[in-house]
């Protein structure tokens, strides 16, 4: 459900960069945001189809950007890059772990226009 | 002609602009806030109510009660004789710094020490929108599972406190309470765990003197 405050906002920042920029049609537009920020690609893409008709980013391709999850261990020091949370470190097992990357908010990084 | 523009920005930016100008007024009027969030029915109210009993002697406290509908929540602190104003979100799931903004309106804020604002029954979408608060406190109750830390990362993330409710049903359900605890310590070292029924009333006064502690450092704050 909140994809669709998520795509509000996005079209409002796209709103705020036309009249910057000048432009008259968005054809594709990269978002980034971490993987255990709670975003879902698939309901946001779907919530954009939708709410964007009529504006200038009607139409445009959406590409995600997902940052990986990192754990630092206490234990060895190391990082780990995990697929799935939770999760112990992946170098000597230590479930004395923190996530330090992963959880980054959802970020609209560029856009192209015309 | 096909241009990039790169841009950069956190997409919730407006929310938190508008989370900081509430922020701005509720320090200029002393006001400790927290927003509470939860799933439905994890006992967000009852935390509430009891929060209230123990504190309402020391503390001015008024309370937001978000909810999709109904008035219920907001009766219920009412009764007690407290400043209540409900928001109805009318679909939203979570609330936002533009609703809290507007709720303020009726509240007297030079009268208020401790403000509760109680989020929207979700462990998705409240975490990602700030409302001006000073801490996000987030509960969770044994019967829901250990699995939580897993499947809503974020909202462990960024809250300050985790109260583990519902402690009295520990022998009921299948709740694994070194897992939970672990897991939410891996996304959040600094998280501050209280084991509580608030049924019962045990465990709460490690929570109530955390809240005291933190209104008070509040008010002495810049005062060294």
């Amino acid at each position: 459900m909140h994809e669709v405050s998520l795509v509000q906002s996005l079209l409002d920042l796209i709103e705020e960069q036309r009249k910057i920029h000048d432009f008259s049609r968005v054809t594709s537009i990269t978002l980034s945001f971490g993987r255990l920020s709670c975003v879902e690609p698939q309901t946001l893409g779907f919530a954009f189809e939708i709410q964007s008709q009529s504006t200038v980013a009607e139409g445009a391709a959406l590409h995600f950007d997902i940052q990986p999850v990192v754990l630092y261990c206490f234990g060895c020091t190391r990082d780990s890059r995990i697929e799935k949370f939770p999760a112990d470190c992946s170098w000597c097992g230590s479930p004395e772990v923190v996530v330090v990357e992963g959880t980054e908010e959802l970020r609209l990084v560029e856009m192209d226009v015309e | 002609m096909v241009s990039t523009i790169r841009v950069v920005q956190n997409i919730l930016d407006a929310n938190e602009r508008i989370a900081a100008n509430n922020r701005t007024l509720f320090d200029q009027k002393n006001i400790y806030v927290i927003n509470l969030m939860s799933s439905p029915g994890a006992g967000k109210t009852t935390l509430v109510e009891k929060t209230i009993e123990a504190l309402r002697g020391k503390y001015r406290i008024a309370v937001i009660e978000g909810d999709i509908q109904d008035t219920v929540d907001a009766d219920r602190v009412a009764k007690l004789g407290i400043p209540a104003v409900q928001i109805n979100t009318g679909g939203a799931c979570h609330i936002d710094g533009n609703m809290i903004q507007q709720a303020l309106s009726s509240l007297d804020l030079d009268r208020i020490d401790l403000l509760i604002c109680e989020n929207v029954g979700n462990l998705v979408c409240p975490a990602e929108f700030k409302v001006g608060e000073n801490a996000k406190v987030m509960i969770l109750s044994t019967p829901e599972g250990a699995d939580k830390p897993g499947k809503y990362p974020l909202m462990f993330r960024e809250s300050a406190v985790m109260i583990l409710n519902k402690m009295d049903l520990l022998p009921y359900v299948d709740f694994d309470m070194a897992k939970a605890k672990r897991d939410a310590l891996k996304l959040n070292p600094s998280l501050a765990v209280f084991e509580v029924s608030c049924r019962t009333g045990s465990g709460l006064e490690g929570w109530v003197r955390w809240l005291g502690n933190q209104i008070e450092s509040f008010k002495n704050r810049g005062r060294e």
